[in-house]
């Protein structure tokens, strides 16, 4: 540490150059990390908030909740441990706001999602025409009372509740009465419920023509998720990737300038493990540095960020990137360490 | 007990027709209190001299004792042990570590080496004898070839070694200070009983020797 102390201290600029590649990329990470998750919760916010373990859908829907449509007998007897819920698409419309694409869930009241639906205000579902809508309605400008009407429908619907992160493939949920989903569907008989969800991880429906999945399997098949998560899983890892070359060269450079300053020592007696731990010491330090600067960055970014973008700064993620540029960083100095390691003392003799 | 003995060392490098013997049958002894001063041309196998008898290299044969311990039967972690505590190397080719002042460079064999170096009147003697104390607070990049060069003797006699081996110590200075490192390498020998060994083509510090030896060829030869 002495080392590496006196070696940032002296050498600033070089030291200042690479600390200000970590803080870009380790700032690009963060807000890409942020990004990634900002997403996905917008993807998956409204099933977790549900706390479901299992979701039967029909066998032919490919796991998307949209195309599943369950009859009576498909649904069958159920526990206080299941719910149905209806999804369709709907245009939500109103001569004052803007049009918003969202999607509807239909509920029973007497069931458990129903009943956990927290509000950020107003109340919740009482009649076949009211809804409690995701905050984003808020943000374009509806209120507590504001109607709308989805779809075609002629039938206007009064926002009675608000409700925070209720997401489901990026879009706001507005959450209505089952019975309101049939009308929506347009099929006052038939299917009775586009899924069945349970709290029970061991929960299966053996009903004919339904398959029960995880909840997991489930948000994997929503449109587009996959393709999302690991476009920013392949970004910031090779991001991660790029950190490590960068402190490689870099210290590698460094450390090669110091080889017959290195050698001398060596001559001396001085053990290698101590210019090991100086070359790590200096890795770490510098990335440590840069990592805080990041993190500084990232925190204003998080409070000028306009509240459209999907990020969500969390701690113990980004604490986990963290960890990993960090980690990327030991890596990195392996390459310089074994250059310190091959120095010949006798390369010191003879000038 | 010879603080240094060398007996039958041989070096040769390559083979069959890339065989080059570098050193023949050498045999020397260093004892405490003397100054040993080994001349000879250039390839004459000074330098390979030095990094055997420095624990650098394991002969091809021969042994090289340090303070009754064979060098060469010993590992490369026990080889570092012992330079670091009683082998003193003055080098040429100083380097010192550019990131330190000079103050920071004896610091830094504090860290490795916590116990037994000189005290701080003994090492302001020395920087004082060297001209070099008001330069405690300097990098090397600020100071000129010679005032580094004393500086990295002072480096070299902190660790408070037995034995100082020294290659070409006075290459890069003018001869009044030639004149002040012989006598502070005499004074390391006979005032504090160490054994030292100069290795160089600088026939000014002839005066200083009590041992002067020949390098010819890989042959070794006492001249007084």
């Amino acid at each position: 540490m002495f080392l590496a102390l006196k070696e940032i201290r002296k050498e600033k600029l070089r030291s200042s150059l690479i600390v200000a590649m970590i803080v870009l990329i380790g700032y690009l990470i963060f807000i890409l990390t942020s990004l990634a998750l900002g997403l996905a919760r917008q993807n998956t916010d409204a099933i977790n908030s549900w706390h479901v373990n299992q979701i039967t859908l029909n066998a032919n829907a490919n796991v998307d909740m949209r195309q599943s449509f369950l009859s009576a007998d498909n649904v069958g007897k159920l526990s206080n441990q299941e719910a149905v819920i209806g999804q369709t698409s709907v245009v939500a419309k109103s001569n004052q706001h803007k049009q918003l694409s969202a999607v509807f869930i239909g509920l029973k009241d007497t069931q458990f999602v129903y009943k956990n639906i927290k509000l950020e205000s107003g109340h919740n579902v009482n009649g076949a025409h009211e809804i409690v809508v995701d905050t984003a309605f808020k943000t374009s400008g509806y209120k507590l009372g504001s109607q709308l009407t989805l779809n075609d429908d002629k039938q206007k619907y009064t926002i009675v509740g608000f409700t925070e992160g209720a997401k489901l493939n990026i879009a706001p949920i507005v959450y209505g009465q089952l019975n309101t989903w049939q009308h929506l569907r347009g099929m006052t008989s038939g299917p009775v419920a586009s899924a069945v969800v349970s709290k029970n991880a061991h929960y299966q429906n053996n009903n004919t023509g339904v398959k029960t999945y995880t909840k997991q399997q489930v948000i994997d098949k929503l449109p587009g998720y996959q393709a999302q998560t690991a476009t920013f899983v392949l970004m910031i890892g090779f991001l991660m990737v790029i950190s490590l070359i960068i402190i490689a060269v870099f210290l590698y450079i460094l450390t090669m300038q110091k080889i017959p300053n290195y050698a001398v020592l060596r001559a001396q007696g001085v053990p290698s493990k101590v210019l090991v731990k100086a070359t790590i010491s200096q890795s770490i330090l510098l990335v440590i540095c840069g990592l805080m600067i990041a993190t500084g960055l990232t925190a204003l970014t998080a409070v000028i960020m306009p509240a459209s973008v999907p990020v969500a700064f969390d701690i113990p993620v980004l604490g986990g990137v963290g960890l990993g540029l960090l980690l990327m960083a030991l890596i990195g100095s392996l390459i310089p360490v074994r250059s310190v390691l091959k120095i010949d003392p006798v390369s010191a003799i003879g000038g | 007990m010879d603080s240094l003995s060398v007996q039958n060392v041989n070096q040769i490098y390559g083979n069959g027709t890339a065989k080059v013997h570098v050193l023949h049958d050498v045999n020397f002894t260093a004892e405490p209190g003397t100054l040993n001063l080994i001349m000879g041309p250039s390839g004459s196998g000074k330098s390979t001299f030095l990094t055997i008898i420095g624990g650098l290299l394991t002969p091809t044969s021969g042994t090289v004792s340090v303070n009754g311990t064979n060098y060469t039967d010993l590992s490369k972690k026990e080889r570092d042990q012992v330079r670091l505590e009683s082998i003193g190397f003055v080098l040429q080719a100083y380097h010192l570590l550019p990131y330190l002042t000079v103050a920071d460079q004896f610091k830094l064999v504090d860290k490795v080496k916590p116990e037994a170096n000189l005290t701080e009147d003994e090492l302001n003697n020395v920087l004082e004898m060297l001209d070099i104390k008001e330069l405690l607070d300097k990098f090397p990049g600020e100071l000129s070839g010679g005032q580094q060069q004393r500086v990295a003797i002072a480096r070299a006699l902190y660790p408070n070694p037995s034995i100082i081996l020294a290659d070409e110590p006075t290459a890069a200075l003018d001869s009044s200070r030639v004149v002040v490192v012989a006598k502070l390498l005499k004074d390391l020998a006979v005032k504090h009983h160490k054994s030292v060994v100069v290795v160089t083509h600088d026939s000014r510090l002839m005066a200083a020797a009590n041992h002067l030896y020949e390098m010819t060829d890989g042959y070794l030869t006492q001249k007084n």
